[in-house]
């Protein structure tokens, strides 16, 4: 089972995710950071494989994270979820910065699933 | 007086029974095929199509029989032979009653005359903003955008109604806020009564009933579907080349008399009238 960390700051998109994942039968979620700052940490401690990361955050914002996470571990795959996924210069943004795909919100389980499992 | 729709003016003017009415919403179900339906009706494209189409529409601002263009499901004149199917085969609920046996050919004219003049206060002929105000396109967008996500994700049927500007926002028991930052300056909000929030999270949780949530989450998911308008409008903004950079949102808890609108703004208010009398408001306060 592949190990996933949820980062947003919103508690119904974050129970969102953990459902989709809990029930996908190949992931299971290890915890819910609530800005970049908080990823950051969980992802030391809890070793993620993949990390689905919202881009609008008070504090440290999704962006800044993926920024500092390509830098400090090059094995975990982080996907973006976020509102923001149609503006273009956002999704080259994360892109850029190492982000593996962008899902945009709202979203649908069945999309999400076939994003992680592409990874 | 309340917001409603023609069937259930009829029956609360005692012209059908309820009875009546579900047998024509029924039969009206079971004519009124949706264009994805019809155009497998037709022979024109399969389940799947619809299916892949639909999974593209949750992140794409366009109607679904475009999307199919789009996406080789079907030409354009194949769409428009759907289109014109619809229209002509579609059975409206007062024609439906008359096939029930509920009312006469004759009445039915009469009591929709009497419905729109019930209904007139809420009718909003598109969007109309009523003063003259700096990008008005966008503020346009925004509203035209709101409505769009109320039926796509909160899965709820409203009536829009007439903007107007307001020198007080109402009270209300919530509200959602997001700060639009860039070539525009603005604050969205939502404003909801307590029955709302909880069709609003039923909706963004796809939960059945939520009635064990916390205040927190039941406050977050208005929250959540602030940030998802204001994300796609944003997007949206981009493609018409306007930057809006969006702020997380925050939740404000309005006192009784009311809000102040700041100086040196204009407040722009949506009402938005759902189902039986409840309303959720969009308000733009826009920087002068």
């Amino acid at each position: 089972m592949k190990k996933v960390l949820v980062v947003d700051d919103s508690l119904s998109v974050a129970r969102q995710l953990e459902k989709i994942i809990g029930e996908s039968g190949d992931f299971v979620c290890v915890g819910h950071a609530k800005n970049g700052a908080e990823a950051i940490k969980m992802n030391h401690t809890e070793n993620p494989d993949i990390i689905c990361m919202d881009m609008n955050m008070p504090g440290m914002d999704g962006l800044t994270a993926l920024r500092t996470l390509s830098v400090m571990d090059k094995e975990v795959k982080v996907v973006m979820v976020t509102s923001l996924g149609g503006v273009g210069d956002k999704f080259t943004e994360a892109l850029k910065l190492g982000a593996k795909n962008v899902i945009s919100k709202p979203f649908e389980a069945d999309n999400v699933l076939r994003i992680l499992r592409e990874l | 007086m309340a917001v409603k729709f023609f069937g259930q003016f009829l029956v609360e003017q005692g012209i059908v029974t309820r009875d009546a009415l579900v047998e024509a919403i029924d039969l009206q179900d079971h004519k009124n095929l949706k264009l994805g339906a019809m155009a497998v009706e037709m022979g024109y494209i399969t389940l799947a199509d619809i299916e892949r189409a639909h999974n593209a529409q949750m992140s794409k601002d366009m109607k679904l029989g475009d999307l199919l263009v789009e996406m080789g499901f079907l030409t354009l004149i194949q769409l428009n032979d759907v289109i014109t199917r619809q229209k002509n085969t579609h059975l409206y609920i007062g024609e439906a009653l008359v096939q029930v046996g509920a009312l006469t050919s004759e009445n039915l004219q009469k009591h929709l005359a009497d419905f729109k003049a019930d209904q007139a206060q809420y009718v909003s002929d598109g969007i109309d903003l009523p003063v003259k105000i700096a990008n008005s396109n966008i503020w346009e967008m925004t509203a035209d955008l709101t409505y769009k996500m109320i039926t796509r994700v909160l899965d709820l049927q409203f009536r829009a109604g007439k903007c107007a500007t307001v020198d007080v926002l109402a009270p209300n028991f919530m509200m959602a806020a997001m700060d639009f930052s860039g070539d525009v300056e603005a604050r969205y909000l939502i404003s909801v009564s307590e029955e709302l929030q909880q069709s609003v999270a039923r909706a963004i949780l796809r939960e059945g009933s939520v009635a064990g949530e916390s205040a927190e989450v039941l406050e977050d998911t208005v929250m959540e579907f602030v940030n998802v308008v204001c994300g796609n409008v944003a997007a949206k903004a981009s493609q018409m080349g306007v930057i809006m950079n969006i702020n997380p949102p925050v939740t404000i808890h309005p006192p009784a008399t009311g809000m102040p609108v700041p100086e040196g703004h204009t407040a722009l208010c949506f009402p938005i009238h759902i189902g039986d009398g409840d309303k959720m408001e969009l308000i733009l306060l826009i920087k002068n």
